[in-house]
């Protein structure tokens, strides 16, 4: 195919774009090659076309669209008064998001509760890190001491009501055969009516007495046990 | 909304190389189409194409009302921007380098006849396609190819000769 200068430059974007038929584009490949006028237009225009395809879109200014839609849809009202201080509130009612509002101040006022100094107002000290830490680790002590100490209490208790249990569980037999033995008979004569002389400790079986009763016989009953147990 | 705005502003502004006169004409173009919009047809093309199509209309007209001092308010406008905004000594090399292009080429836009520019700015600045801009310019689809190459070989000439280099 016969190629010349006026049909290079007539068929350069259809080159360009792909457009010409595997002869044409041959024919004028061709041509370029032979012709440093017409190589050098198609590098530049190539060149050129690919930059412009690159170069983004001008940005308009930011008051814009502003002033478009004020000149087609009329200037916007803006609120007034509290309004506009309290305008977005509608969009916290949302079910949704109000619940997430209302676990995060309880999670909140959790935490807070826990690393806050106790008997006192929060100050802004109390904000440092290290005061926090300190804070925090007197709370961890302070809850491990009150859960010892109710442990321990709790020992106490179920201590007495299994001796207690032990003396009444045989209601009309001897205290005395009803409590453990330890130790070796005692070689002196134990009297049941000199080591219990108030009568009323048979009334420890009674709930209601309970309190009472273990007031009276860990009091009566630990000299005696001391008694007996010395040699 | 602000896609379109955009376009608009950018087809402006590469046609008429003057931010202000760019950004009055779009306000126009956006209430033309609001005031229109009821005599809408499909057979305008799509939506964005109609849009370019009023903004081109728009254009013209502009373009016959300022035919006369369009030249030196083009070179007034595109001077200071290129000294004082896009100094590569203020900016990274690569984004000075575009912006200096960018600016480069919207002066040789400007010497390019209305036809062929807007051609060209429809092609390869906004991206439209040659049935595209057949439907904007409203002239058979040959005239619309004659006129973007005619265009590219025009601009590529008029920037070597501002001594532009596209790499």
């Amino acid at each position: 195919m016969d190629w010349h200068c006026t049909a290079t430059e007539e068929r350069l974007s259809d080159f360009l774009d792909g457009a010409l038929s595997p002869e044409e584009a041959a024919a004028f490949s061709a041509h370029a090659a032979g012709c440093a006028a017409c190589a050098r237009i198609i590098a530049q225009v190539g060149a050129l076309v690919s930059q412009m395809q690159q170069i983004p879109l001008t940005e308009e200014p930011v008051h814009l669209v502003g002033k478009i839609l004020d000149a087609t849809l009329g200037p916007r009202t803006t609120q007034q008064g509290w309004q506009q201080w309290f305008g977005w509130m509608p969009a916290i009612w949302q079910p949704r998001f109000a619940m997430g509002l209302a676990t995060v101040a309880a999670s909140l006022a959790i935490l807070v509760h826990a690393a806050a100094p106790q008997g006192r107002n929060v100050s802004l000290a109390d904000l440092n890190p290290a005061a926090l830490v300190r804070m925090a680790n007197r709370q961890v002590h302070l809850t491990y001491a009150h859960g010892a100490k109710f442990v321990s209490a709790l020992r106490v208790v179920y201590e007495i009501q299994s001796r207690l249990g032990a003396q009444t569980e045989p209601v009309g037999a001897p205290v005395r055969e009803s409590q453990p033995q330890p130790d070796p008979p005692s070689s002196e004569p134990h009297d049941r009516s000199e080591a219990n002389p108030h009568p009323r400790h048979h009334e420890a079986a009674d709930g209601s007495m309970l309190a009472f009763a273990v007031a009276n016989r860990w009091s009566e009953s630990l000299p005696d046990r001391f008694t007996r147990s010395r040699p | 909304m602000r896609r379109h705005a955009r376009r608009v502003y950018s087809l402006c502004y590469r046609f008429t190389t003057n931010a202000a006169a760019a950004e009055d004409l779009s306000q126009e173009v956006f209430l033309r189409v609001y005031k229109t919009l009821a005599s809408y047809q499909p057979a305008y093309g799509a939506f964005p194409t109609w849009l370019t199509s009023v903004t081109r209309n728009l254009l013209v007209d502009h373009y016959r009302r300022t035919r006369c001092d369009r030249l030196t308010d083009s070179l007034d406008d595109a001077m200071p921007r290129l000294e004082d905004v896009h100094s590569p000594a203020r900016t990274p090399d690569k984004l000075a380098q575009a912006a200096e292009l960018s600016e480069q080429l919207q002066r040789g836009l400007a010497r390019l006849s209305p036809e062929l520019r807007e051609a060209v700015i429809l092609r390869d600045l906004q991206g439209l396609d040659y049935g595209e801009i057949r439907t904007v310019l409203q002239v058979p689809e040959g005239t619309v190819k004659s006129r973007i190459n005619r265009g590219r070989i025009e601009l590529a000439r008029v920037l070597e000769e501002m001594g532009v280099r596209p790499a």
